[in-house]
């Protein structure tokens, strides 16, 4: 076969003037005098050109002797190469004409005494194949040359089986991109998912992939960027095909060098459209599974407690009741059992709540002391003699924040319920302190040291897991579902704040302890609001038993003469019926509206007119709702008692949202409207004082009654408070240890004046309450002595050794200023036994004069609530001053 | 006290009762209840009415109203047709899922308004024999 011969070609040189008529002779001399070895073959693999090079280091005598020879069997002569190596060979000169680009061989002919890589360069015009030069490379023998030679299986080169591995598959898009990211190679796979054929992407950027948004972020330049930088990188995302639908895909670029140089990216591409969707699908199918779970277990609790409700209050009224000793005994076990599986259903339904994370902080105003000494003494009423409280209040620790206090005293109750629990002798020590503070916000470190049983080394680390319960006996002989600390823990990180565990530093026992971050009370505004809405909660607190209905009937009797009602109320039956109602009770002044807007009218027109509005909220004209509304916005701040017939939970706290004070369900029960008017009527203050009045009335209360927390429904602080176990016989509905020097009964005109604190203390002697007051006694110099020894049952109030400050407080009682000065190393302990209590108010005792000692009994009655006293306690003063209350 | 049935609650009754003066006398109770069966036919009325207008909203005003006072005498069997009247007025089921389908509420106010109307007229029987009037 003739085959045109074109002469030399110098492709090498960078001309491409082949052909071209006066350069032709030189372009001979050119290739023929070149220091390299080079051989041109035809398209037919015959040698037509030889360098003088070549013919040297090959040893051929003449261009005569190779010229018109076949390309191989000259070059096995000559090197005696192996047909592997041949096929090198014929594979990079099939490579180098099929791709049109150069190419260049392994080394050939290891068994020579050198090795020789072929250069391969095809020369073509238009779409003919003119001519393929090869340049003999000759370098040394290497170890790697012997080592791929062994790897490649006979009739196979490394190279081809590449080249035809990523070519054949069709799963993976890999293409080779250049170095500035356009598209070099194409593969079957990158066809069948992207849609483009080869001919199509080769050149195009690969951009071209990706959707407006990414494109829109830069995502394809920062992919290089990134490769570039860590060699390779890995995206999840949509990639777009050529017919613009998009699919799943995860792309994988590595950067690609070549003899150290970057040449570009390789880039592979799979479609995970599949697998994300089999992936949603799990997790959709996990999630609603989790959820019913949740849910399943949320309402079932529900389902349970509520009738566990109606067997504990059956309980608790069964035990007023006249029993027998032993049947006594019979419905205390009952009550008991049915306390400690409400308990456990209280867990559960918190765990399943915070495991479906619909468990939500609310924000209400925290008193950390009150709460602190309301948990302590709740707790403390449960201990043997043997075990001693101390409760350390740091002197920093703020009055009032803001946060949930329902859950603030759930951990606490827990932790100190545990520590009771597993303490028989010694000691129990509650510190509060505050952790760190900045502009907005308090962390308060709570901190429960106990010399209980401790815990094993290899439990600790699995305290705080769900279900896990430490009991050293075989026997169970600690009650509990094990999910206390758990619940525990994730309410602490509600709260932004930790919980943790070490042993007893000093001896056998337990630390644990809790942060949690409470937001600071900005303005004045915003104490009153919660406070106001803190009376309006009281309510259920002091929730009496039926016994006591009898006497506040009687108590409302003698009042009820001067009292005014307003009742706004549409329907004339039930008009009627609560005139009656009211009438009944000797109620007699009772104006009546129709409508919201006629209250409205009439409350404005006399501000200080009524005792009480009780109020219908759906009504025509104007509703309940936007009546009570209406007149808080003028000012008028009489007590509004909602009546209606929604009887759905949390229609209470709607209506308190709207600035009524209180909730009567319709139709209304006789009883329940005694103990709310009692309520309204006789406890609370006359809301006719002063805006100022009502706020130091407010503090004062808050102070005398650590109980008195802000607590959106009296279950649910009796739920809350449950773990402490304050049940005593005498006390069955209150669950909640309520001092009864909380909110001494005012009746009338004397609203104003408090019940002097002596008469509380032998009030509560009296009424035999289980949560006796914790009176304040300087019994200094005993405390300090013993420590561990003084009073079995009595909480000791510990000045916080670090943070003590000299207190002074000064105080002007009816003009006259008094200072009372207490050393700062002064340890107040408190006691529980109302005798104890008289004895310190008679004889005075202790460092502090009888003037003070009385003072320090009950020290916000005098300061604040004398009558015709002005009142000025500085901030600090008063601070100090509420760290000797309880 | 006579038994009502479940027409009424017992317990709210007796405390309507009780706010007589005297048992023999009735002067608190008995025009109460009288007074009750005139608003009750009046309302009746005023539910055709607003049934023939398909007036919805009326309907449950009414609905309420009337809930309110048989609630505070305690009559049950009144009261819970009325909460039917009322939630379907409002275009809810008695759990308080949306209906929207005005046609399927009007069906349920009527069933519960008929049903309203023959329990009202049933208690009147009784109350008639208690009160003696």
């Amino acid at each position: 076969m003739e085959e045109p011969f074109v002469g030399p070609p110098l492709s090498w040189s960078g001309s491409s003037s082949i052909g071209a008529g006066p350069s032709r002779l030189d372009l001979n001399i050119l290739f023929d005098l070149s220091p390299l070895p080079l051989l041109v073959i035809s398209p037919s693999w015959r040698i037509t050109n030889a360098s003088s090079r070549l013919l040297s280091v090959w040893h051929v005598p003449s261009a005569d002797a190779c010229v018109g020879q076949e390309l191989l069997p000259f070059v096995q002569n000559q090197l005696s190469a192996s047909p592997v190596h041949l096929r090198y060979l014929t594979v990079a000169i099939d490579d180098a004409i099929a791709t049109r680009t150069e190419r260049t061989t392994k080394s050939i002919s290891p068994h020579s005494a050198a090795s020789w890589r072929v250069r391969v360069i095809p020369i073509f015009k238009d779409d003919e194949l003119v001519a393929v030069v090869t340049e003999w490379l000759e370098g040394p023998l290497t170890e790697l040359n012997l080592a791929e030679d062994q790897i490649v299986t006979p009739g196979l080169s490394i190279d081809e089986a590449f080249r035809m591995l990523v070519q054949a598959v069709k799963d993976y898009a890999i293409f080779l991109l250049d170095t500035n990211g356009r598209i070099a190679t194409w593969n079957a796979g990158a066809e069948l998912l992207k849609g483009y054929t080869r001919d199509e992407i080769i050149g195009k950027h690969f951009s071209i992939f990706y959707g407006k948004e990414d494109l829109a972020a830069k995502k394809p330049e920062m992919e290089l960027e990134i490769c570039m930088r860590d060699g390779r990188v890995e995206d999840e995302g949509w990639r777009y095909k050529k017919d613009g639908t998009r699919f799943w895909a995860n792309v994988t670029i590595t950067a690609v060098y070549k003899d150290g140089v970057h040449v570009g990216f390789g880039k592979v591409t799979r479609d995970l459209t599949e697998r994300k969707s089999a992936e949603s699908r799990l997790v959709a199918a996990y999630e609603e599974s989790d959820k019913l779970k949740s849910d399943f277990l949320a309402n079932m609790s529900h389902e349970i407690r509520t009738p566990m409700h109606g067997m504990l209050s059956a309980c608790a009224l069964l035990l007023e009741t006249e029993l027998t000793e032993r049947q006594r005994d019979i419905v205390g076990i009952m009550d008991e059992s049915g306390q400690v599986l409400l308990q456990v259903i209280n867990d559960i339904l918190d765990y399943s709540k915070l495991a479906a994370g619909g468990f939500s902080i609310h924000s209400d105003i925290v008193g950390i002391t009150s709460i602190v000494t309301s948990v302590v003494r709740s707790v403390q009423t449960t201990l043997p003699p043997s075990v001693h409280f101390e409760l350390f209040l740091a002197p920093n620790l703020p009055r009032s924040v803001q946060g949930d206090p329902l859950r603030f005293r759930q951990i606490l109750q827990n932790i100190v319920g545990n520590a009771a629990k597993f303490t028989e002798g010694g000691s129990i020590r509650v510190r509060a302190s505050v952790e760190s503070e900045d502009m907005d916000s308090y962390t308060v470190m709570t901190e429960v040291t106990d010399t209980g049983i401790g815990i094993p080394e290899r439990a600790a680390a699995d305290l705080f897991q769900p279900f896990t319960q430490y009991d050293a006996t075989t026997t169970k002989q600690y009650k509990g579902t094990g999910l206390g600390l758990s619940i525990a823990k994730s309410l602490a990180e509600l709260m932004g704040g930790r919980i943790g565990y070490r042993p007893n530093p000093e001896r056998h026992g337990s630390v644990f302890w809790f942060t949690a971050k409470f937001k600071k009370i900005k303005s004045l505004q915003q104490i009153q609001d919660w406070k106001s809405k803190l009376v309006a909660r009281e309510g259920t607190i002091l929730a009496s038993p039926d016994h006591d209905v009898v006497s506040l009937q009687k108590q409302l009797a003698t009042v009820a003469s001067i009292k005014h009602f307003l009742l706004v109320e549409d329907n004339v039956i039930n008009q009627k019926v609560m005139l009656g109602m009211l009438r009944s009770l000797g109620f007699k002044n009772v104006a009546l509206a129709s409508n919201g807007s006629e209250a409205v009218n009439m409350v404005r027109s006399k501000p200080a007119a009524y005792d009480v509005v009780l109020m219908d909220i759906n009504m025509p004209v104007m509703d309940g709702n936007e009546a009570s509304r209406a007149i808080r916005k003028a000012g008028i701040r009489v007590p509004i008692i909602a009546m209606t017939a929604y009887a759905l939970k949390g229609d209470r706290e709607r209506c308190l949202e709207q600035g009524m004070n209180d909730y009567i369900p319709k139709p209304v029960d006789k009883k329940l409207l005694i103990r709310t008017l009692g309520k309204w009527i006789l406890k609370m203050p006359d809301y006719r004082r002063s805006f100022g009045d009502q706020l130091n009335k407010l503090r004062h209360y808050e102070a005398l009654n650590p109980t008195f927390s802000p607590t959106p429904d009296a279950k649910e602080d009796a739920a809350a408070f449950w773990q402490g176990s304050v049940r005593n016989s005498s006390d069955d509905t209150v669950i909640i240890a309520e001092p009864p020097a909380s909110a001494p009964p005012m009746t009338g005109n004397e609203a104003d004046r408090e019940t002097p604190s002596a008469n509380t203390t032998a009030d509560n002697t009296a009424d035999n309450t289980p949560t006796a007051p914790l009176t304040h006694e300087a019994s200094v110099e005993d405390s300090i002595a013993h420590p561990t020894d003084s009073s079995a049952e009595g909480i000791s109030v510990v000045p916080d050794p670090v943070r003590s400050q000299p207190r002074s407080i000064d105080r002007k009682v009816q003009g006259a200023p008094q200072a009372i000065e207490i050393p700062s190393n002064n340890e107040f302990s408190t006691s529980n036994h109302g005798s104890q209590t008289s004895e310190a108010t008679d004889s005075g005792q202790g460092t502090v004069s009888s003037e003070s000692a009385t003072s320090s009994t009950t020290p916000f009655d005098k300061s604040v609530d004398s009558d015709d006293a002005p009142v000025n306690t500085s901030p600090a003063a008063e601070k100090n001053l509420f760290m000797l209350l309880p | 006290m006579p038994d009502f049935g479940d027409h009424v609650d017992n317990g709210i009754f007796s405390q309507i009762l009780e706010m007589d003066d005297s048992e023999a006398d009735r002067d608190f109770s008995m025009p109460l209840v009288l007074n009750f069966f005139e608003q009750a036919e009046e309302t009746f009325v005023k539910m055709d009415k607003a049934l023939i207008q398909r007036n919805l909203e009326d309907l449950s005003g009414l609905g309420h109203f009337l809930k309110g006072s048989s609630a505070t005498l305690g009559f049950n069997k009144i009261r819970d047709s009325c909460q039917i009247i009322q939630q379907y007025g409002h275009k809810q089921t008695i759990d308080g899922a949306s209906e929207p389908n005005e046609d399927v509420c009007l069906k349920k106010i009527t069933e519960a308004l008929n049903k309203a109307k023959s329990d009202t007229s049933h208690l009147e029987g009784k109350m008639k024999q208690f009160f003696k009037w």
